[in-house]
């Protein structure tokens, strides 16, 4: 593991609040890392625009940066996402990271985090939605 | 916009899980952890949501025929079953419909057994 931000985190439902910011981060966006996305995963290459493949690794590291962790046993349930001015890469974004929501639906707790991410030349490149099954609901402790 | 719709396909290996894993710091042991998962309720390890997802926006890029897609272009995506080491995933067009200068799609990945593991829509404007 090569980032200095916890691997996992282990905020409460109960802890976040609905419009809260939770931070705004600036992450690179490299030629090979959109190259590595564009085609199956993984697999080398460069790119001078990013593939819609890039916004999700950004949403987990800006997650990773300002949750302090991705949320321990949290399951990816949705993404709603709004796409903007192409990304170029080679530069730097900037993500805002923001709780949407949260609700109980089924007896399942869901959270939804926003991520606005805006380009080096300030153009707004995706709004972004996550909707992730929270592994705590109302009233409920973080497992130890 | 008249091009036809690309279905993609793509076998899952652990080893693409483990690479993106290394590309997004998401070391969940769900996805990482041979022996956490198979303690989990999964059973063993699955992949990351954006794995099987790659299939539906390669589609789109095929389909739009760009690296990135139209800007005003919105997707809407559900994640309905977990995706194994040594699942194939594959996009498929259900419904689409070109009307008032946008295109809209309705997608569904599916495994090798048919089962759907992400239903996805999109309005792509001309």
């Amino acid at each position: 593991m090569s980032d200095e931000a916890p691997a996992l985190s282990n905020v409460t439902y109960d802890e976040l609040e609905v419009g809260q910011a939770l931070g705004t981060v600036t992450e690179p966006v490299s030629a090979a890392l959109a190259g590595s996305l564009a085609g199956p995963i993984g697999e080398p290459g460069e790119a001078a625009v990013a593939p819609p493949a890039v916004f999700p690794v950004l949403f987990l590291k800006a997650l990773r940066r300002t949750l302090g962790g991705i949320p321990n046993g949290g399951v990816l349930a949705k993404y709603e996402l709004d796409f903007g001015a192409p990304l170029q890469t080679g530069g730097e974004v900037e993500i805002e990271v923001s709780i949407a929501d949260k609700y109980v639906r089924r007896e399942r707790p869901y959270v939804v985090v926003q991520f606005l991410i805006t380009g080096a030349d300030g153009e707004r490149t995706l709004t972004g939605r996550k909707i992730i099954m929270w592994p705590t609901g109302p009233g409920e402790e973080a497992p130890s | 916009m008249s091009a036809e719709f690309p279905s993609v396909s793509e076998a899952i290996s652990q080893e693409q899980i483990d690479d993106y894993a290394e590309i997004s710091g998401d070391y969940n042991p769900i996805h990482v952890d041979q022996e956490a998962a198979a303690a989990s309720e999964f059973g063993g390890t699955i992949a990351h949501g954006p794995i099987a997802l790659q299939t539906f926006f390669r589609s789109l890029t095929g389909l739009t025929g760009g690296e990135a897609l139209p800007p005003g272009t919105q997707v809407k995506v559900t994640f309905r079953a977990p995706v194994r080491p040594g699942d194939t995933v594959h996009s498929e067009l259900r419904e689409r419909e070109d009307a008032d200068g946008a295109t809209a799609l309705s997608v569904e990945c599916v495994n090798q057994d048919g089962t759907i593991v992400i239903a996805a829509q999109a309005e792509i404007p001309s």
